[in-house]
């Protein structure tokens, strides 16, 4: 099982969490249901893709919590796998790992290009770590006025190629980055709307399964790219929503100039999800996603359409 | 980059962009240490005048919403309410130590009548509220975020025993939740 691969550093954050409790033997979920997102396929407290905001976790002001993650995105031609973990401390610091096992299997087809020496089923691992704090405001409580809460957050990623290290090299592309991001959300409470604007400074492609940067002319350097989640309550542990995120698209003008048409274009990523919170411990989050094209050149120009599993559980 | 494409994205930029404006805006201050909101900054020795009553003790900002009071079954169906929330209150592990406390001072059916007078107010229902207000009123109470939101769910809990509908719930609670500035004294 990969998950056992990652046990240090999450034992290192649930102690981390347990130092920081104040009651020692009570759960700590202050937290209003859902109110603390559920995690991003990245990690950090969020929709499915966006990062809210919010401090995951059920804990709230002088309290510490854990949770755990397994979230599973099945598309035509690829699948990611990712689970992890996050730390809420004080309802104002937020922690995550997460490890992301992406099935490029598809990828094979690159050796009719030119030798790459993609194997059979191969696949991107990346590690991210985010740390995410909230600055000011109240997202929940403060219903009386339209400021929101605001947090700025950083993820640090790190991806490793396996057989696709020399299609990384030919793109040019860093195995490493670090995207910073600021959020702001804010709960229409009379009306049961979470609106969430986010702005990301990156340079990830894929949100990093293909690198960062890119050989020219494609764009090597950081831009800004707006993401959006909206999220309506249907009950108190039943949330709907949908999610916009833009991307940068760095490697189609690369991808061009190599005569390979729009065969490396990125599209936005798109998602309607559904969450349920049966308990304060676990949430259940399903979505339907469109990824857009990732690699068109290698999967008959399909958009990326499928389904996004997720199960929280906190501790 | 298609127009509507385009259109989302200057959306998007302006949404995030509003959101950070408001928040820049210099406004009440976050601190529940502070004096409220409406009264004007006094010196550190004068102690604070609880206001005696009225709309504004009762924590009312502004007109209520339409139908509401209608929605929580009037002043009868409030009373019911309030009695259900200060009984599951009581028995709650995790506030009820604060309500038997508060009990030493204030009897169990006078806290019910005077919550009941409170959201009938704040509801838009025909009643006067004679209580002080919030942050008088729990001043000398150790009250954490956390307990807020357990009476939170306690009133949502006794919402949903009366079938007010969930949407109706939440007009209430956006009236109740500002309370937080007032009502929680350990940060």
């Amino acid at each position: 099982m990969n998950a056992l691969s990652l046990p240090p550093l999450v034992a290192a954050l649930a102690l981390s969490g347990v130092w920081a409790l104040p009651r020692a033997a009570q759960a700590e979920t202050g937290k209003l249901l859902l109110t603390g997102g559920v995690s991003t396929v990245s990690g950090p407290a969020g929709g499915g893709m966006v990062p809210w905001a919010v401090i995951g976790t059920q804990a709230t002001e002088g309290e510490a919590g854990v949770t755990a993650h397994a979230t599973r995105v099945g598309t035509l031609d690829y699948a990611l796998k990712s689970y992890g973990a996050t730390v809420g401390v004080h309802d104002r610091v937020e922690v995550s790992v997460a490890r992301q096992d992406f099935d490029a299997g598809a990828a094979v087809a690159l050796n009719a290009i030119a030798p790459f020496g993609v194997e059979p089923g191969a696949r991107l691992k990346m590690d991210i770590v985010g740390v995410k704090v909230k600055l000011l405001g109240d997202a929940i409580l403060e219903a009386h006025t339209l400021i929101p809460q605001v947090a700025v957050g950083v993820e640090h990623k790190r991806l490793h190629a396996g057989s696709l290290g020399n299609v990384l090299d030919f793109l040019g592309t860093d195995r490493s980055g670090t995207d910073l991001y600021v959020s702001a959300s804010k709960l229409l409470l009379d009306k049961g709307l979470l609106l969430t604007g986010t702005l990301r400074y990156t340079r990830a492609n894929q949100n990093g399964l293909l690198g960062f940067g890119a050989a020219g002319p494609g764009r090597d350097g950081y831009s800004l790219q707006p993401e959006i989640s909206v999220a309506y309550l249907l009950r108190r542990d039943l949330a709907i929503g949908a999610e916009y995120r833009f991307k940068p698209d760095n490697l189609r003008a690369l991808g061009e100039a190599a005569g390979l048409g729009n065969g490396l274009q990125e599209d936005d990523w798109k998602d309607v999800f559904i969450a349920w919170a049966p308990h304060k411990s676990l949430s259940l989050t399903l979505a339907y996603v469109d990824l857009g094209r990732i690699v068109p050149g290698i999967t008959r120009n399909k958009r990326q359409t499928g389904w996004y599993v997720s199960a929280q559980a906190g501790f | 980059m298609a127009p509507s494409t385009a259109l989302l994205r200057t959306a998007a930029v302006l949404l995030t962009a509003t959101l950070g404006a408001c928040a820049q805006a210099p406004t009440q201050p976050l601190s529940s240490s502070s004096p409220s909101s409406s009264s004007p900054p006094q010196p550190a020795a004068a102690p604070r005048q609880p206001i005696p009553g009225g709309p504004v003790a009762a924590g009312l900002r502004g007109p209520a919403p339409a139908g509401l009071y209608q929605a929580l079954g009037e002043q009868e169906g409030i009373a019911r309410l309030m009695d259900d929330l200060v009984e599951r209150a009581v028995k709650d592990p995790r506030i009820g130590p604060i309500f038997q406390e508060s009990f030493k001072q204030t009897k169990p059916q006078a806290l019910k009548d005077s919550l009941t007078a409170q959201i009938c107010v704040l509801a838009g229902g025909p009643c006067e509220y004679d209580g002080v207000d919030m942050q008088s009123a729990h001043m000398n109470m150790k009250i954490d975020k956390s307990h807020f939101n357990a009476l939170v769910e306690l009133l949502q809990d006794a919402m949903d025993a009366r079938r007010i509908p969930f949407t109706q719930q939440n007009r209430l609670l956006a009236l109740l939740a500002p309370m937080h500035r007032d009502i929680i004294t350990v940060r």
